[in-house]
C-alpha cells in the first residue's frame, strides 16, 4: 500500500485537471466565508489605481513646473488635483506626499513597483522538508494588499484556511478509522498516512490559486484599462497586457511538467534520507552493536548529497523557465520604452505621464504573470493531492447496506470452509472447518507461520475470509453490523499498544463505562493488580508514550486487563503469556479458566503450560486444522503431530 | 563513569527540551548565540562563500554605475531633452559634438540616443546581468547545500552514539526523535539566520551609500527608520517568542497525538473506541490552528508596522529629493560623481535615487522579517545545538588500548548499576563466563537480563564494580575494540530493505557467500532461505519480501554468527521460533562457538537446558547459578520451581535425545 502511496506521483496533465477539479468543491461547505475572501480580493483592486498619480503630480507640477488643470485629470483622482491649483511647490510636495502616506497606512503600497508594496502575511522559514513548508501554507494570506486593507484581509483569511484544513483533516482521519485492520499490518503505513495529513493543506492552496486568480487578474487588467482609457483615450497597453498572457503561458508551459517532475524527485530523494535517518536511529543498537557505525554514516552521507543533488535539478529547471520569461519581457518592455517616449519627445505625453504610464504597465504585467504562472506553480501541489484523494478513495470497512446488529453469541462461532488468501493470492488458511464453542478455552498451536493469527482475526472481522463463512451461533458475520460483531469480541494483541493516559484510563479503553472497582478487578484477574499499586501514583500513574518503562510483561498484564473489563462474551488472547514468568502465567490462566465458563477464549500459544489448560486444542500446520482434541486426547496418538510437536519442546526435561 | 544522578539530570534535561515546555528563556543574546554557533559550520565553505560574494560585489560596481547613467540618459536627457554628458555620449557610441555640445536636445538626437541607450541596456542584461544572476543563484544554493549537508552529518553522528546511550531510556528516545524532527529545519539553518540577512543588510547600505553620495542629508532621514524600528522589534520579540513556542507545542501535541493513535490502531479499532480518537485528534488540532493564528497575526502586524515605519522615513527621504531636484542643486560628492557625468541633481538623479531607497526600504523589511523568523527558528535550533554538545557519557579513556584477543573468561565483580539512584536494577551481580561455554540468564521479567549485557556492551558503566574481559577492565579497553568482540541478536531484530545476502552480511562486507551460508545454516535459516523466491538474492523489507517473526530473528542470528566474534550476545532471539527450530539452532550455535562465549537471555526454560551454566535473577539480584543439574536438586531453589511451573508431567516415553 505504501508502494502505491509513493509511487503514484507521475499523473498526466489530465489527471491533474481532474485533481483540482475535486479539490475546488472542497470550498463548498465554506462558500460563504469565502465568498467574503473574494470580496476583499476584489475591493483591493481599486485602490492600486490611485498609485501612480500622486507621482505624475510631482513630476509635471513640482518638478517641471507645468500648471495643473483639473479637468486632464479622471473624476477619482480630480479633487486631489483640485487642491493643487495654485499651490506652492511646498504645498504640492505635502498634498501629494501626504495621499502617498495615506495610501501607505490603509493599503499598504506608496508606489506600484514590489520594493514599494507589501503583501499581508506571516511567512516563517521553512526548510525543505513537508512539516515546515506546510506550516507555511496553512498561514499563508493569499492577500494582494497590506496596511490595515491587508491586515483584515489576512486575518479573514488564515482564519478560513485553518477552517478549512481543520474541517479536511479531520475528514482524513475519519477515513484512517475505517481503513481495514490489515492496511495496518505494514508499520510503514502508519508513516505514510502521516505524511498524507501534512499533503492535506494543499487542498487550500489550489483552492485559493485556482479560484481567485482567475477571478482577480482579469479584472485588475480590466480596471487598469479602464482607467487609461478614461485618463488617455487608450486601450494599447491593455491588448499588450493580453498578448502578454499566452507568451507567459507558452514560454513557462514546455516547463510546467519538467518542474513538476523534477520536484517530485527532489521530494522522494528528501524522503530517502529521512528515512535513512529514522532507520538508523529506530536501529541504532544494532548498527553499533554489529560495528556498522562508519557504513551507515556513508550510507546517510550519500542519500543526503543525493537529495541535494535532486533539489538542485528542481531548481535548474526554475531557473531556466526565468530566463525565458525574461527573454519574453524583455522586447515588451524595450517597445513600451520607444513607444512612450516617442509620444513624449512629440508632445503628446509630459514626463509625468510617461511615469504613469510605465506605473499601470508594471502592475497589468503583474496580473498577466500571476495569471501566465498560474499552472505552473499549481504543479507542485498535484502530487499532494493525488495522495489526499488516494487515501480518501481507499475502501474502507462499511457496513453492507441492510447490516443487522449481531445477536450476542451464546453457543460457539464456526468456521464454515473458510479460505484465506493474502494479497498477493498465498493461501494462509485452507478449508478450516471448526467449532468453538462457548464456555470453553480453545487453544490455536502450530510452529510460527501455521495461520494462528489469521484465523483468529477471521473472529472479529479485522479480516473477511476469501471463502467459506464465519458464523457467531449459525448467523454470518459478513451480514452484520460491524460495531455488533466487534462489539462481542475482546482481543489481545501480540505486542501491546498502550496510550499516553493514566494506568486507569488505559485499561477503561476495553469499556469506557467500567467502574473503578470493576477496573481493579480486571487488573488483579490479570496479575497486573500488584505492580499497579507500586507505581508513583497507583493508578493514576501516567504511562507516558508507547508505556514508558514498563516492562514487556507488565505491558502485557495491562492488556489483559484491558481485555477482561470489556466483559465481552468473546476473549481472543494472541501469545498472552509469552512475556510472564511461571507465577504470574499460573495465576493468569485460573483467571482465564474461570473466564472460560461463560464465555469463548481463544488462546494462541507456544507455551505448553499455557496450552495445556485448554479444553480444546487446534493444531495447525501450513494453514490447515491438522489435530483437534485435549491435551491429553491429542498425546495419546503415539504417530500424532501435536504429540511429535510437544516432545520438541519438552526433551530433555526434568 | 555514569553516575546515576547525572544520568537522570541528563535526561531530565532532555524530555525538556524534546518538549519545549517552559518559559521564555530565550532572551536576545541566545539568538545571537545560536547566530554564532552557525559560524563554525560556515568553516568548510569559507572559500565559495568569499568568492560569492566577491562575486556579487564586483558586479554590483560594475553595473551600479552603468544603471545610474542609464536613468540619467533616459529620464533626462530623452525624456526633457536636456544634452547628455560627456562621458555618456562616449559610452553610447553617439559623437559628443551632436548631443553633448548644444543647449538642447533636437527631437531626431533624442531619438537616436534612445535608441543607442535601449540597446546598450539590452546588451547588458541580456549578455551579463541575466546569466549573472542564473549562476549566482546555483551557487548560492550548492553552497547552502554544502553547509547543510556538513550540519547533518554532524547531528547524524551524535543523534546515533547519544541514542546508543538512552536505548533504554524510551521517553528520552522520544525527545532525541522530535528533536530529529526539528533539526529537518537545519536545512533553512544558515540561510535564514546568516547569509539572507548579510545579503539584504549589505543592499540595504549600499542603497544608503548611493544616496549618501549624492545627498547625506536625504540618507539620514531615511535611515532614521532604525531607532524606532529596533525598539519594536525588540518589544514585539517576546511577545513573538511566546506565541512560537505556544504554536510549536500545540503542533508537537497534535503530532504526537496523530502517531499514538496510528501506533495504536489495532487497539482503538478493536474496542471500538474510533469516537473518542477522533473527538481527541480535533480538539488538538484544532488548539494547533488557534496557537498557529495568535502568533501568526502577530507576525502580519509585525510586517505592516515595519512597512509603515520604513514608508514613512522613505517618503520624507523623497521629499528632500524632489526639492533638491527641483532646486536643481549640486550632488554632495561631486568630485566622485561627475566622473559619470553628474554634477546636479536631475530627474533622472531622483528616479535613480528613488529606486535605490525602494530597495533600501525592501532589504529593510526582510531584514526584520527574518529577524521574526529567527526568533521562531532558534527556539528550534537551540535544542539542536545543545544536543550538537551534548558529550556522550561513556567515552574512551585517554590511554584506552585496544582489546587484545579473547582467551579466557568474562568476569563481573560485584557489579551495582541504577537507571536513577533510587531504582537500582542491578546489585551486587557477580560471576565467571568462560570461553567454550554457554551461559543463560533467566528470571523474570524486569529482574535485570537485559541490563547485564547492555553493560557488556559497555552502552552504560557500571555505578560500582568492574567488568572484566581476560582480567581487563572494559573501562581501560577502546570502545571500538570492545564492540568488534562483541556481536548481538536482538529479540526486535532488525532488517535492511536489502536482500537476505546483504543482510546477513551486513556486519562483515567482506565475507564470503559460502560463509554466509554457513552462518545461515548455523541458525538454522538455511533451509527457509533457499525457499525465498530468489533465495539468497531476494529482496526484503519494506518494498520486498516479509519474513516471519522467527524467520527474521533466525536472519539476525545468522548475521551475529557471520560477525565472528569471540563473545556472542542473544537477547531472547529464539522466542518465536518454535521448539524444534529452536533446539536445532541451539545445538548449532554449541558446535559452532567451542572457544567462544555465548551468552543467552531467555524466558523459555526448554533452551536454558542447552546451557553449560544457568544464572537465575530476581530484581536484580544474581539468586542462583550452576547448571541444570545442581539447580534442580536444590529444594525450594528459584530455578526448581521456575522449571516446575513450566514442565509438563513426565512424559511416558522419552523421545531419544
Amino acid at each position: 500500500m505504501r508502494e502505491t502511496f509513493e509511487a503514484r506521483h507521475d499523473v498526466s496533465q489530465r489527471e491533474v485537471l481532474r485533481i483540482f477539479g475535486r479539490a475546488i468543491r472542497f470550498v463548498a461547505p465554506f462558500r460563504g466565508r469565502f465568498a467574503v475572501k473574494a470580496l476583499l480580493t476584489v475591493v483591493s483592486l481599486f485602490p492600486p489605481l490611485l498609485l501612480p498619480w500622486p507621482i505624475k503630480m510631482q513630476i509635471d507640477h513640482l518638478l517641471e513646473g507645468h500648471p495643473v488643470i483639473p479637468g486632464d485629470y479622471p473624476g477619482f483622482i480630480r479633487p486631489l488635483a483640485e487642491q493643487l491649483v495654485g499651490a506652492s511647490p511646498a504645498e504640492i510636495l505635502l498634498w501629494t506626499l501626504g495621499f502617498q502616506l495615506l495610501l501607505v497606512f490603509t493599503i499598504g503600497a506608496m508606489g506600484s513597483t514590489s520594493s514599494e508594496r507589501d503583501q499581508a502575511d506571516a511567512r516563517l522559514s521553512a526548510g525543505r522538508d513537508t512539516a515546515t513548508t506546510t506550516e507555511n501554507d496553512l498561514n499563508y494570506g493569499h492577500s494582494r494588499a497590506s496596511g490595515l486593507l491587508g491586515l483584515f484581509e489576512f486575518r479573514w483569511t488564515l482564519r478560513l484556511t485553518h477552517l478549512l484544513n481543520h474541517h479536511y483533516r479531520s475528514r482524513l482521519f475519519e477515513r484512517i478509522h475505517a481503513l481495514p485492520m490489515t492496511a495496518f499490518d505494514d508499520e510503514r503505513i502508519g508513516d505514510a498516512i502521516y505524511r498524507v495529513m501534512y499533503d492535506a493543506p494543499a487542498i487550500t492552496q489550489v483552492v485559493y490559486r485556482l479560484l481567485l486568480i482567475p477571478l482577480y487578474s482579469p479584472l485588475g487588467i480590466l480596471l487598469v484599462t479602464w482607467t487609461l482609457d478614461v485618463a488617455y483615450g487608450t486601450r494599447l497597453l491593455g491588448w499588450v497586457a493580453l498578448a502578454l498572457l499566452p507568451l507567459v503561458g507558452l514560454a513557462t508551459f514546455p516547463f510546467a511538467a519538467l518542474i513538476r517532475r523534477r520536484g517530485e524527485e527532489s521530494r522522494m530523494a528528501g524522503a530517502t534520507t529521512a528515512s535513512t535517518v529514522e532507520e538508523g536511529m529506530s536501529n541504532v543498537l544494532a548498527v553499533q552493536s554489529l560495528g556498522a557505525n562508519e557504513r551507515e554514516r556513508q550510507r546517510f552521507d550519500r542519500d543526503s548529497a543525493h537529495s541535494f543533488g535532486r533539489f538542485r535539478r528542481y531548481i535548474a529547471a526554475w531557473i531556466f523557465a526565468i530566463a525565458c520569461l525574461a527573454a519574453v519581457g524583455l522586447p515588451v518592455i524595450l517597445w513600451l520604452a520607444r513607444y512612450g517616449s516617442d509620444l513624449v519627445i512629440a508632445g503628446t505625453l509630459t514626463t509625468g505621464d510617461f511615469a504613469l504610464m510605465i506605473a499601470y504597465f508594471v502592475q497589468l504585467a503583474t496580473y498577466a504573470f500571476i495569471l501566465g504562472t498560474l499552472w505552473i506553480r499549481l504543479q507542485g501541489n498535484a502530487a499532494g493531492l493525488n495522495r489526499v484523494f488516494f487515501l480518501m478513495d481507499l475502501p474502507g470497512e462499511e457496513d453492507a447496506p441492510g447490516a443487522q446488529p449481531l445477536p450476542a453469541v451464546a453457543r460457539g462461532v464456526r468456521f464454515e470452509g473458510v479460505d484465506f488468501d493474502y494479497e498477493d493470492g498465498t493461501a494462509a488458511l485452507r478449508s478450516i472447518d471448526v467449532k468453538v464453542p462457548v464456555g470453553a478455552m480453545t487453544a490455536l498451536v502450530g510452529s510460527a507461520g501455521a495461520g494462528k493469527t489469521t484465523l483468529a482475526y477471521l473472529v472479529p472481522r479485522f479480516l473477511s475470509p476469501t471463502r467459506g463463512r464465519v458464523l457467531f451461533d449459525e448467523r454470518d458475520v459478513a451480514g452484520a453490523s460491524l460495531a455488533s460483531v466487534r462489539s462481542q469480541v475482546a482481543f489481545v494483541f501480540q505486542e501491546q499498544h498502550l496510550f499516553d493516559t493514566s494506568v486507569e484510563e488505559n485499561i477503561r479503553v476495553g469499556r469506557p463505562d467500567a467502574t473503578q472497582a470493576e477496573v481493579h478487578r480486571a487488573a488483579r484477574a490479570a496479575g497486573a493488580d500488584e505492580f499497579i499499586r507500586a507505581l508513583p501514583d497507583g493508578y493514576a500513574t501516567r504511562l507516558g508514550r508507547a508505556g514508558g518503562k514498563l516492562s514487556v510483561g507488565q505491558k502485557q498484564r495491562l492488556a489483559i486487563a484491558r481485555a477482561l473489563v470489556r466483559e465481552a462474551p468473546i476473549l481472543i488472547l494472541d501469545e498472552p503469556t509469552s512475556a510472564l514468568d511461571p507465577d504470574t502465567e499460573r495465576r493468569l490462566l485460573v483467571t482465564l479458566r474461570e473466564a472460560a465458563r461463560t464465555r469463548l477464549v481463544l488462546v494462541i500459544a507456544h507455551r505448553l503450560s499455557t496450552v495445556r489448560q485448554a479444553d480444546q486444542i487446534l493444531f495447525l500446520q501450513d494453514g490447515r486444522v491438522l489435530e483437534r482434541g485435549s491435551h491429553d486426547a491429542l498425546m495419546a496418538d503415539p504417530d500424532g503431530a501435536y504429540r511429535r510437536f510437544v516432545e520438541l519442546q519438552t526433551r530433555g526435561a526434568a | 563513569m555514569a553516575s546515576p544522578t547525572r544520568t537522570e539530570a541528563l535526561s531530565d534535561e532532555l524530555r525538556r527540551l524534546g518538549s519545549g515546555s517552559e518559559g521564555d528563556r530565550l532572551s536576545f543574546r541566545l539568538v545571537v548565540a545560536v547566530l554564532l554557533r552557525c559560524l563554525p559550520l560556515l568553516r568548510g565553505v569559507r572559500r565559495h562563500l568569499l568568492a560569492f560574494f566577491g562575486i556579487v560585489l564586483l558586479l554590483f560596481a560594475a553595473i551600479l554605475p552603468l544603471v545610474a547613467m542609464g536613468f540619467d540618459i533616459f529620464w533626462t536627457g530623452v525624456l526633457q531633452g536636456s544634452p547628455l554628458p560627456e562621458i555618456q555620449a562616449r559610452l553610447l557610441l553617439l559623437d559628443p559634438a551632436l548631443v553633448s555640445g548644444v543647449d538642447v536636445l533636437s527631437e531626431a538626437a533624442r531619438r537616436s540616443v534612445r535608441d543607442h541607450a535601449l540597446v546598450a541596456a539590452a546588451v547588458v542584461l541580456l549578455a551579463v546581468a541575466l546569466p549573472a544572476a542564473g549562476a549566482l543563484t546555483y551557487y548560492y544554493i550548492w553552497i547552502t547545500q554544502r553547509i547543510n549537508q556538513e550540519l547533518r552529518l554532524q547531528l547524524h553522528d551524535r543523534l546515533q552514539t547519544l541514542s546508543l546511550r538512552f536505548h533504554a531510556e524510551t521517553r528520552v528516545g522520544d525527545a532525541i526523535y522530535r528533536l530529529h524532527q526539528d533539526s529537518a529545519m537545519v536545512s533553512d539553518l544558515i540561510e535564514a539566520v546568516f547569509l539572507t540577512p548579510v545579503m539584504h543588510f549589505g543592499r540595504h547600505l549600499i542603497a544608503a551609500g548611493v544616496v549618501f553620495l549624492f545627498d547625506p542629508l536625504a540618507a539620514l532621514i531615511f535611515l532614521l527608520a532604525w531607532p524606532p524600528a529596533l525598539a519594536l522589534g525588540y518589544w514585539m520579540s517576546r511577545r513573538l517568542r511566546i506565541g512560537f513556542r505556544a504554536a510549536r507545542e500545540t503542533n508537537a501535541a497534535l503530532t504526537a497525538r496523530i502517531q499514538e493513535i496510528l501506533e495504536g490502531i489495532k487497539v482503538v479499532k478493536a474496542y471500538g473506541t474510533e469516537p473518542a480518537a477522533q473527538r481527541s485528534f480535533e480538539a488538538h488540532s484544532r488548539a494547533a490552528f488557534d496557537a498557529a493564528f495568535g502568533v501568526r497575526f502577530l507576525v502580519c502586524i509585525f510586517s505592516v508596522l515595519v512597512f509603515g515605519l520604513v514608508s514613512v522615513t522613505t517618503l520624507a527621504g523623497y521629499a528632500r529629493m524632489l526639492e533638491m531636484t527641483r532646486l536643481a542643486e549640486p550632488v554632495f560628492a561631486v568630485a566622485l560623481l561627475i566622473g559619470f557625468g553628474f554634477d546636479r541633481f536631475t530627474l533622472g538623479v531622483f528616479n535613480l535615487l528613488k529606486g535605490e531607497l525602494g530597495w533600501g526600504s525592501g532589504s529593510f523589511r526582510i531584514i526584520y522579517r527574518m529577524w521574526a523568523r529567527a526568533q521562531d527558528m532558534a527556539i528550534g535550533l537551540d535544542r539542536v545545538f545543545e544536543l550538537l554538545d551534548l558529550e556522550p557519557e561513556v567515552q574512551d579513556a585517554p590511554d584506552a588500548v585496544d582489546l587484545p584477543p579473547f582467551q579466557r573468561d568474562v568476569t563481573f565483580r560485584g557489579v551495582h548499576f541504577g537507571y536513577g539512584p533510587d531504582r537500582p536494577t542491578l546489585e551486587d551481580v557477580g560471576f565467571t563466563a568462560r570461553a567454550g561455554s554457554l551461559t543463560a540468564i533467566v528470571g523474570p521479567t524486569g529482574s535485570g537480563k537485559s541490563t547485564l549485557m547492555s553493560l557488556l556492551l559497555r552502552l552504560f558503566d557500571p555505578d560500582a564494580g568492574s567488568i572484566e574481559i581476560d582480567g581487563l577492565d572494559l573501562r581501560a579497553v577502546s570502545l571500538a575494540s570492545l564492540r568488534s568482540a562483541v556481536s548481538i541478536a536482538l529479540q526486535e531484530n532488525v532488517l535492511f530493505g536489502a536482500t537476505v545476502r546483504e543482510n546477513i552480511r551486513y556486519a562483515a562486507p567482506t565475507a564470503s557467500d559460502a560463509a554466509v551460508r554457513e552462518a545461515a545454516r548455523v541458525a538454522a535459516a538455511d533451509g527457509f532461505i533457499q525457499e525465498l523466491p530468489d533465495g539468497y538474492d531476494t529482496l526484503l523489507g519494506e518494498r520486498g519480501t516479509k519474513l516471519s517473526t522467527g524467520q527474521r530473528q533466525r536472519v539476525s542470528i545468522a548475521r551475529a554468527v557471520l560477525k565472528d566474534t569471540p563473545i556472542l550476545i542473544l537477547d531472547e532471539p529464539t522466542a518465536s521460533l518454535d521448539a524444534e527450530t529452536e533446539l536445532r539452532v541451539l545445538r548449532n550455535l554449541r558446535a559452532w562457538g567451542r572457544d567462544r562465549a555465548i551468552f543467552l537471555v531467555t524466558h523459555r526454560l526448554s533452551s536454558v537446558r542447552q546451557a553449560d551454566r544457568i544464572l537465575v535473577f530476581h530484581e536484580g539480584r544474581l539468586v542462583e547459578q550452576g547448571s541444570h543439574e545442581t539447580l534442580l536438586e536444590r529444594p525450594g531453589g528459584a530455578y526448581r520451581s521456575l522449571v516446575h511451573a513450566e514442565a509438563p508431567p513426565a512424559p511416558q516415553r522419552m523421545a531419544a535425545p
